[in-house]
Protein backbone atom coordinates (compact mmCIF):
# COMPACT_ATOMS: atom_id res chain seq x y z
CA UNK A 1 0.00 0.00 0.00
CA UNK A 2 2.87 2.36 1.04
CA UNK A 3 5.00 1.57 -2.13
CA UNK A 4 1.82 2.06 -4.15
CA UNK A 5 1.27 5.18 -2.95
CA UNK A 6 4.45 6.44 -3.05
CA UNK A 7 4.55 5.01 -6.31
CA UNK A 8 1.65 7.02 -7.57
CA UNK A 9 3.37 9.97 -5.86
CA UNK A 10 5.74 9.62 -8.26
CA UNK A 11 3.43 9.55 -11.33
CA UNK A 12 1.81 12.49 -9.99
CA UNK A 13 4.89 14.19 -9.80
CA UNK A 14 6.50 12.91 -13.31
CA UNK A 15 6.57 16.31 -15.08
CA UNK A 16 10.02 18.49 -16.38
CA UNK A 17 12.12 21.18 -19.48
CA UNK A 18 15.33 22.08 -20.92
CA UNK A 19 16.75 25.90 -21.22
CA UNK A 20 15.18 28.25 -23.66
CA UNK A 21 18.20 29.90 -25.47
CA UNK A 22 18.63 33.28 -24.46
CA UNK A 23 17.72 33.44 -21.35
CA UNK A 24 17.88 36.37 -19.31
CA UNK A 25 16.68 37.32 -15.44
CA UNK A 26 13.57 39.31 -14.88
CA UNK A 27 13.94 42.67 -13.80
CA UNK A 28 12.20 43.08 -9.85
CA UNK A 29 9.62 45.28 -11.68
CA UNK A 30 9.08 42.38 -14.65
CA UNK A 31 8.79 39.99 -12.23
CA UNK A 32 5.93 41.90 -10.08
CA UNK A 33 4.02 42.85 -13.83
CA UNK A 34 4.67 39.01 -15.13
CA UNK A 35 3.10 37.74 -12.13
CA UNK A 36 0.16 39.78 -12.17
CA UNK A 37 -0.46 38.83 -15.73
CA UNK A 38 -0.10 34.92 -14.68
CA UNK A 39 -2.62 36.07 -11.85
CA UNK A 40 -5.55 37.83 -13.87
CA UNK A 41 -5.53 34.90 -16.00
CA UNK A 42 -5.68 31.61 -14.05
CA UNK A 43 -8.09 33.14 -11.67
CA UNK A 44 -10.93 33.26 -14.61
CA UNK A 45 -10.33 29.40 -15.02
CA UNK A 46 -12.79 27.55 -13.78
CA UNK A 47 -12.35 24.76 -16.24
CA UNK A 48 -9.39 24.14 -18.37
CA UNK A 49 -8.68 21.30 -21.30
CA UNK A 50 -5.58 20.97 -22.91
CA UNK A 51 -4.00 18.71 -25.15
CA UNK A 52 -0.61 17.22 -24.41
CA UNK A 53 2.49 15.50 -25.73
CA UNK A 54 5.54 14.27 -22.94
CA UNK A 55 8.90 13.97 -24.20
CA UNK A 56 10.98 11.92 -21.84
CA UNK A 57 14.87 12.51 -22.33
CA UNK A 58 16.87 9.89 -20.65
CA UNK A 59 20.83 11.17 -22.15
CA UNK A 60 21.23 7.36 -22.99
CA UNK A 61 18.29 6.91 -25.59
CA UNK A 62 18.67 7.69 -29.19
CA UNK A 63 15.16 9.69 -29.31
CA UNK A 64 13.14 10.74 -26.57
CA UNK A 65 9.76 8.61 -25.26
CA UNK A 66 6.94 10.58 -26.80
CA UNK A 67 3.38 9.68 -25.08
CA UNK A 68 0.54 11.96 -25.59
CA UNK A 69 -2.82 12.57 -24.63
CA UNK A 70 -5.21 14.78 -22.43
CA UNK A 71 -5.66 16.48 -19.41
CA UNK A 72 -9.49 17.79 -18.21
CA UNK A 73 -9.20 20.28 -14.65
CA UNK A 74 -12.53 21.09 -13.22
CA UNK A 75 -12.61 23.59 -9.99
CA UNK A 76 -11.94 22.77 -7.32
CA UNK A 77 -10.27 20.08 -7.94
CA UNK A 78 -11.61 17.22 -10.31
CA UNK A 79 -8.22 16.32 -12.89
CA UNK A 80 -8.26 13.77 -15.16
CA UNK A 81 -4.42 13.04 -17.00
CA UNK A 82 -5.29 10.75 -19.71
CA UNK A 83 -2.69 9.07 -22.22
CA UNK A 84 -4.24 7.83 -25.73
CA UNK A 85 -0.93 6.96 -27.68
CA UNK A 86 0.72 5.02 -27.66
CA UNK A 87 -1.58 3.21 -24.90
CA UNK A 88 -3.91 4.21 -23.18
CA UNK A 89 -3.98 5.02 -19.09
CA UNK A 90 -5.78 7.59 -16.83
CA UNK A 91 -5.77 9.01 -13.97
CA UNK A 92 -8.47 11.08 -11.95
CA UNK A 93 -8.31 12.90 -8.90
CA UNK A 94 -11.62 13.13 -7.39
CA UNK A 95 -13.28 13.48 -3.44
CA UNK A 96 -10.06 12.27 -1.75
CA UNK A 97 -9.17 9.18 -4.62
CA UNK A 98 -7.40 8.66 -7.15
CA UNK A 99 -8.50 6.04 -9.57
CA UNK A 100 -6.91 4.45 -12.35
CA UNK A 101 -7.42 2.46 -15.20
CA UNK A 102 -5.17 0.78 -17.33
CA UNK A 103 -6.21 -0.14 -20.75
CA UNK A 104 -9.38 -1.14 -19.21
CA UNK A 105 -8.24 -2.42 -15.49
CA UNK A 106 -9.29 -0.06 -12.90
CA UNK A 107 -8.19 0.57 -9.84
CA UNK A 108 -8.86 2.99 -6.68
CA UNK A 109 -6.53 4.85 -4.16
CA UNK A 110 -8.09 6.56 -1.15
CA UNK A 111 -5.59 9.50 -0.38
CA UNK A 112 -7.46 10.67 2.09
CA UNK A 113 -6.48 13.73 3.74
CA UNK A 114 -2.83 12.61 2.97
CA UNK A 115 -1.22 16.48 2.60
CA UNK A 116 1.19 15.35 0.18
CA UNK A 117 -1.36 14.50 -2.33
CA UNK A 118 -3.29 17.73 -1.75
CA UNK A 119 0.34 19.52 -2.61
CA UNK A 120 0.61 17.05 -6.03
CA UNK A 121 -2.90 18.00 -6.68
CA UNK A 122 -2.08 21.42 -6.26
CA UNK A 123 1.18 21.34 -8.59
CA UNK A 124 -0.44 19.67 -11.44
CA UNK A 125 -3.53 22.56 -11.46
CA UNK A 126 -1.16 25.20 -10.93
CA UNK A 127 1.49 24.17 -13.33
CA UNK A 128 -0.77 23.90 -16.52
CA UNK A 129 -2.70 26.62 -14.99
CA UNK A 130 0.30 28.88 -14.02
CA UNK A 131 -1.13 29.84 -10.88
CA UNK A 132 2.09 28.11 -8.55
CA UNK A 133 3.78 31.39 -7.28
CA UNK A 134 3.98 30.18 -3.83
CA UNK A 135 7.09 31.10 -2.01
CA UNK A 136 6.31 29.27 1.27
CA UNK A 137 6.24 25.72 -1.29
CA UNK A 138 9.26 26.69 -3.62
CA UNK A 139 12.07 28.84 -3.90
CA UNK A 140 11.38 30.83 -7.42
CA UNK A 141 13.70 32.26 -10.17
CA UNK A 142 12.40 34.33 -13.45
CA UNK A 143 13.30 34.69 -16.81
CA UNK A 144 13.04 36.15 -20.21
CA UNK A 145 12.87 34.97 -23.69
CA UNK A 146 11.96 36.63 -26.92
CA UNK A 147 8.47 35.09 -26.84
CA UNK A 148 8.57 33.55 -23.36
CA UNK A 149 8.73 33.81 -19.82
CA UNK A 150 9.98 30.87 -17.79
CA UNK A 151 9.98 30.06 -14.10
CA UNK A 152 11.85 27.89 -12.09
CA UNK A 153 10.55 26.29 -8.93
CA UNK A 154 12.81 24.17 -6.43
CA UNK A 155 10.69 22.63 -3.91
CA UNK A 156 10.77 23.49 -0.15
CA UNK A 157 9.09 20.42 0.98
CA UNK A 158 11.64 17.76 1.93
CA UNK A 159 9.77 14.80 0.58
CA UNK A 160 8.86 16.41 -2.68
CA UNK A 161 12.01 17.60 -3.25
CA UNK A 162 13.24 13.57 -3.39
CA UNK A 163 10.80 13.22 -6.46
CA UNK A 164 11.30 16.43 -8.59
CA UNK A 165 14.44 18.88 -8.43
CA UNK A 166 13.27 21.54 -10.07
CA UNK A 167 10.07 22.40 -12.04
CA UNK A 168 10.18 24.87 -14.74
CA UNK A 169 7.09 26.39 -16.58
CA UNK A 170 7.45 28.23 -20.08
CA UNK A 171 4.72 30.81 -20.63
CA UNK A 172 3.87 32.56 -23.59
CA UNK A 173 4.46 35.82 -23.46
CA UNK A 174 1.19 37.04 -25.78
CA UNK A 175 -1.45 35.09 -23.15
CA UNK A 176 0.43 34.88 -20.33
CA UNK A 177 -0.44 30.77 -20.36
CA UNK A 178 1.62 28.08 -19.88
CA UNK A 179 3.06 26.43 -23.13
CA UNK A 180 5.68 23.85 -21.45
CA UNK A 181 6.06 22.20 -18.35
CA UNK A 182 9.24 20.72 -17.50
CA UNK A 183 10.28 18.61 -14.76
CA UNK A 184 14.11 17.95 -13.83
CA UNK A 185 15.14 13.86 -12.44
CA UNK A 186 18.32 14.74 -10.00
CA UNK A 187 20.78 13.50 -13.13
CA UNK A 188 20.74 15.16 -16.20
CA UNK A 189 17.24 13.49 -17.58
CA UNK A 190 14.16 15.07 -17.56
CA UNK A 191 10.32 14.82 -18.45
CA UNK A 192 9.32 17.50 -21.09
CA UNK A 193 4.98 18.00 -21.51
CA UNK A 194 4.16 20.15 -24.80
CA UNK A 195 0.11 21.68 -23.66
CA UNK A 196 -1.68 22.82 -27.20
CA UNK A 197 -5.59 23.31 -28.10
CA UNK A 198 -6.12 24.51 -24.63
CA UNK A 199 -9.70 25.50 -23.96
CA UNK A 200 -10.73 26.99 -21.14
CA UNK A 201 -14.33 27.39 -19.32
CA UNK A 202 -15.65 25.48 -21.75
CA UNK A 203 -18.57 23.11 -20.38
CA UNK A 204 -16.78 20.22 -18.72
CA UNK A 205 -19.17 17.31 -17.67
CA UNK A 206 -18.86 15.34 -14.62
CA UNK A 207 -18.80 12.20 -16.77
CA UNK A 208 -15.54 13.12 -17.69
CA UNK A 209 -14.01 12.47 -14.30
CA UNK A 210 -15.34 8.82 -13.86
CA UNK A 211 -12.51 7.09 -15.59
CA UNK B 1 28.80 -46.61 9.99
CA UNK B 2 31.34 -44.22 8.36
CA UNK B 3 31.51 -46.13 5.44
CA UNK B 4 27.67 -46.70 5.15
CA UNK B 5 27.49 -42.94 5.83
CA UNK B 6 30.18 -42.28 2.92
CA UNK B 7 28.59 -44.50 0.16
CA UNK B 8 24.81 -43.10 0.97
CA UNK B 9 25.81 -39.58 0.87
CA UNK B 10 27.94 -40.73 -2.71
CA UNK B 11 24.64 -42.38 -3.52
CA UNK B 12 22.31 -39.90 -3.18
CA UNK B 13 25.06 -37.15 -5.18
CA UNK B 14 24.52 -39.81 -7.96
CA UNK B 15 21.02 -40.06 -7.91
CA UNK B 16 19.75 -36.13 -6.83
CA UNK B 17 22.12 -35.57 -10.57
CA UNK B 18 20.51 -38.22 -12.52
CA UNK B 19 17.42 -36.96 -11.49
CA UNK B 20 15.40 -36.32 -14.41
CA UNK B 21 14.91 -33.00 -16.20
CA UNK B 22 11.72 -32.10 -15.21
CA UNK B 23 11.03 -29.54 -17.55
CA UNK B 24 12.09 -31.62 -20.85
CA UNK B 25 10.37 -35.27 -19.48
CA UNK B 26 8.06 -34.98 -22.15
CA UNK B 27 10.98 -34.30 -25.33
CA UNK B 28 13.00 -36.84 -26.52
CA UNK B 29 17.13 -35.95 -26.33
CA UNK B 30 18.58 -35.50 -29.71
CA UNK B 31 22.28 -35.27 -30.54
CA UNK B 32 24.11 -31.46 -30.44
CA UNK B 33 23.69 -29.67 -33.26
CA UNK B 34 25.06 -26.32 -32.50
CA UNK B 35 27.41 -25.15 -29.42
CA UNK B 36 25.76 -22.23 -28.96
CA UNK B 37 22.75 -20.12 -29.79
CA UNK B 38 22.11 -16.09 -30.27
CA UNK B 39 19.38 -14.24 -28.63
CA UNK B 40 19.03 -11.50 -30.71
CA UNK B 41 15.65 -9.62 -29.32
CA UNK B 42 17.60 -7.17 -27.60
CA UNK B 43 20.52 -6.91 -28.89
CA UNK B 44 20.70 -4.25 -31.53
CA UNK B 45 22.50 -0.78 -29.93
CA UNK B 46 20.78 1.45 -32.55
CA UNK B 47 17.28 0.28 -31.04
CA UNK B 48 15.92 1.92 -27.93
CA UNK B 49 13.96 -1.02 -26.72
CA UNK B 50 10.59 0.46 -25.35
CA UNK B 51 7.55 -1.59 -23.31
CA UNK B 52 4.77 -0.60 -21.42
CA UNK B 53 5.62 -2.48 -18.00
CA UNK B 54 2.77 -4.47 -15.57
CA UNK B 55 3.99 -5.59 -12.61
CA UNK B 56 1.82 -8.14 -11.04
CA UNK B 57 3.23 -8.50 -6.99
CA UNK B 58 1.49 -10.74 -4.49
CA UNK B 59 -1.61 -9.27 -5.61
CA UNK B 60 -0.55 -5.70 -6.25
CA UNK B 61 -0.14 -3.97 -9.83
CA UNK B 62 2.46 -1.65 -10.58
CA UNK B 63 2.51 -0.31 -14.47
CA UNK B 64 4.98 1.97 -15.82
CA UNK B 65 7.44 2.26 -18.99
CA UNK B 66 10.44 -0.28 -19.01
CA UNK B 67 13.44 0.95 -21.37
CA UNK B 68 16.60 -1.21 -22.29
CA UNK B 69 19.58 -0.31 -24.44
CA UNK B 70 22.49 -2.19 -25.31
CA UNK B 71 25.07 0.56 -24.43
CA UNK B 72 28.21 -1.65 -25.38
CA UNK B 73 29.10 -5.27 -26.38
CA UNK B 74 29.19 -7.12 -23.04
CA UNK B 75 26.03 -3.90 -21.17
CA UNK B 76 22.37 -2.96 -21.34
CA UNK B 77 21.34 -0.02 -19.46
CA UNK B 78 18.16 -0.83 -18.05
CA UNK B 79 15.24 1.98 -16.99
CA UNK B 80 12.23 1.64 -15.00
CA UNK B 81 10.06 5.03 -15.30
CA UNK B 82 6.50 5.52 -14.35
CA UNK B 83 3.52 6.63 -16.78
CA UNK B 84 5.15 10.31 -16.32
CA UNK B 85 8.03 9.85 -16.61
CA UNK B 86 9.95 9.79 -13.27
CA UNK B 87 12.62 7.31 -12.79
CA UNK B 88 12.07 4.46 -10.34
CA UNK B 89 15.21 2.37 -10.87
CA UNK B 90 17.97 2.96 -13.15
CA UNK B 91 20.52 -0.29 -13.96
CA UNK B 92 23.32 -1.44 -15.79
CA UNK B 93 23.56 -5.36 -16.46
CA UNK B 94 26.20 -7.97 -17.96
CA UNK B 95 26.29 -11.21 -17.49
CA UNK B 96 28.45 -10.97 -14.44
CA UNK B 97 28.24 -7.79 -13.20
CA UNK B 98 25.59 -5.26 -12.44
CA UNK B 99 25.54 -1.41 -11.28
CA UNK B 100 22.65 0.70 -9.53
CA UNK B 101 22.62 4.09 -10.95
CA UNK B 102 19.75 5.32 -9.41
CA UNK B 103 17.11 3.67 -7.46
CA UNK B 104 13.65 5.36 -5.66
CA UNK B 105 14.71 4.52 -2.27
CA UNK B 106 11.21 2.78 -1.06
CA UNK B 107 12.27 0.40 -3.46
CA UNK B 108 15.60 0.03 -2.84
CA UNK B 109 16.10 -3.65 -0.95
CA UNK B 110 18.38 -5.97 -1.86
CA UNK B 111 16.14 -8.92 -1.95
CA UNK B 112 14.36 -6.69 -4.62
CA UNK B 113 17.34 -5.48 -6.79
CA UNK B 114 18.75 -8.80 -7.24
CA UNK B 115 15.07 -10.65 -8.32
CA UNK B 116 14.68 -7.91 -10.97
CA UNK B 117 18.89 -8.61 -11.77
CA UNK B 118 18.08 -12.10 -12.34
CA UNK B 119 15.05 -11.32 -14.43
CA UNK B 120 16.62 -8.64 -16.36
CA UNK B 121 19.47 -10.56 -17.34
CA UNK B 122 17.50 -13.45 -18.37
CA UNK B 123 15.75 -11.10 -20.55
CA UNK B 124 18.58 -9.42 -21.88
CA UNK B 125 21.19 -12.15 -22.45
CA UNK B 126 22.27 -12.76 -26.28
CA UNK B 127 25.11 -15.32 -25.86
CA UNK B 128 24.48 -18.93 -24.84
CA UNK B 129 26.77 -21.96 -24.24
CA UNK B 130 24.73 -24.88 -25.55
CA UNK B 131 25.00 -28.55 -23.40
CA UNK B 132 22.37 -30.51 -24.71
CA UNK B 133 19.26 -30.87 -26.85
CA UNK B 134 15.24 -31.87 -26.87
CA UNK B 135 12.74 -31.87 -29.24
CA UNK B 136 9.53 -32.37 -29.96
CA UNK B 137 7.05 -31.78 -32.67
CA UNK B 138 6.86 -28.28 -32.54
CA UNK B 139 10.06 -27.46 -30.31
CA UNK B 140 13.29 -27.44 -30.45
CA UNK B 141 14.73 -27.15 -26.49
CA UNK B 142 18.38 -26.34 -25.82
CA UNK B 143 20.19 -26.34 -22.72
CA UNK B 144 22.55 -24.16 -20.98
CA UNK B 145 24.24 -24.23 -17.59
CA UNK B 146 24.06 -20.97 -15.73
CA UNK B 147 26.16 -21.55 -12.52
CA UNK B 148 24.13 -23.68 -10.30
CA UNK B 149 20.96 -23.33 -12.93
CA UNK B 150 19.78 -24.24 -16.22
CA UNK B 151 18.16 -22.13 -18.63
CA UNK B 152 16.12 -23.84 -21.18
CA UNK B 153 15.24 -21.87 -24.17
CA UNK B 154 12.84 -23.35 -26.23
CA UNK B 155 12.66 -22.47 -30.27
CA UNK B 156 10.34 -23.02 -32.16
CA UNK B 157 10.35 -25.08 -34.95
CA UNK B 158 7.79 -23.23 -37.30
CA UNK B 159 9.46 -19.82 -36.96
CA UNK B 160 12.63 -20.46 -35.66
CA UNK B 161 12.29 -17.99 -32.74
CA UNK B 162 13.22 -18.15 -29.11
CA UNK B 163 9.22 -18.26 -27.58
CA UNK B 164 10.26 -19.22 -24.18
CA UNK B 165 12.97 -19.58 -21.69
CA UNK B 166 13.03 -21.87 -18.09
CA UNK B 167 15.38 -21.24 -15.75
CA UNK B 168 15.63 -24.29 -13.25
CA UNK B 169 17.37 -25.60 -10.61
CA UNK B 170 17.97 -29.41 -11.32
CA UNK B 171 14.35 -30.06 -9.59
CA UNK B 172 12.66 -27.15 -10.26
CA UNK B 173 11.39 -24.47 -12.49
CA UNK B 174 12.29 -20.94 -11.23
CA UNK B 175 11.21 -18.28 -13.63
CA UNK B 176 9.58 -18.74 -16.96
CA UNK B 177 9.58 -16.35 -20.04
CA UNK B 178 7.17 -16.06 -22.67
CA UNK B 179 8.21 -14.54 -25.58
CA UNK B 180 5.70 -12.92 -28.68
CA UNK B 181 7.96 -11.90 -31.78
CA UNK B 182 6.80 -11.32 -35.43
CA UNK B 183 10.35 -10.92 -36.07
CA UNK B 184 14.07 -11.50 -34.98
CA UNK B 185 15.27 -7.79 -33.95
CA UNK B 186 12.47 -7.26 -30.93
CA UNK B 187 9.77 -9.15 -29.23
CA UNK B 188 6.32 -7.62 -29.28
CA UNK B 189 5.19 -9.11 -25.55
CA UNK B 190 7.26 -10.43 -23.16
CA UNK B 191 5.76 -12.06 -20.06
CA UNK B 192 8.01 -12.70 -16.97
CA UNK B 193 6.69 -15.50 -14.70
CA UNK B 194 8.38 -16.42 -11.62
CA UNK B 195 7.38 -19.76 -10.08
CA UNK B 196 8.32 -19.59 -6.23
CA UNK B 197 7.07 -16.24 -5.74
CA UNK B 198 4.31 -13.69 -7.01
CA UNK B 199 5.66 -11.94 -9.70
CA UNK B 200 4.74 -11.39 -12.70
CA UNK B 201 6.28 -9.06 -15.18
CA UNK B 202 4.27 -8.01 -18.37
CA UNK B 203 6.20 -5.97 -21.28
CA UNK B 204 4.55 -4.36 -24.26
CA UNK B 205 6.11 -3.10 -27.12
CA UNK B 206 5.45 0.83 -27.89
CA UNK B 207 5.61 1.83 -31.04
CA UNK B 208 6.52 5.30 -31.01
CA UNK B 209 5.75 5.88 -34.76
CA UNK B 210 2.13 5.60 -33.64
CA UNK B 211 2.23 8.79 -32.21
Amino acid sequence: MKIKIYILVLLLVGFQFKSVAQEQKMSENEIVAFKQSVAVVSKKIKTLSTDFVQYKHLDFLSKDIETSGKMIFKEPNLLLWQYKKPYSYSIVFKNGKILINDEGKKSAVDIGNSKLFGKINKLIVGSVSGDLFDDKEFSITYFKSKDQNVTKFIPKDVTLKKYIKQIELTFDKTDATVVQVKLLESSADFTRIVLKNKVINAKVDEASFTN
Amino acid sequence: MKLLLRISSILILVLSSCATNKVVKDYKAVPLEKSSLEVTYFSDPTIDYVYKANITVYGKELTGIFIAKKINDTTHRVVLTTEFGNKLLDFEISETDFKVNFILEELDRKMLINTLVTDFRLLLRSHYNIIDQYENDENTVYLALDKSRINHLFVSKSTNRLSQIVHSSKRKEKIKLFFTAKNNIFAENIVIQHQNIKLKIELNYFNQQAN
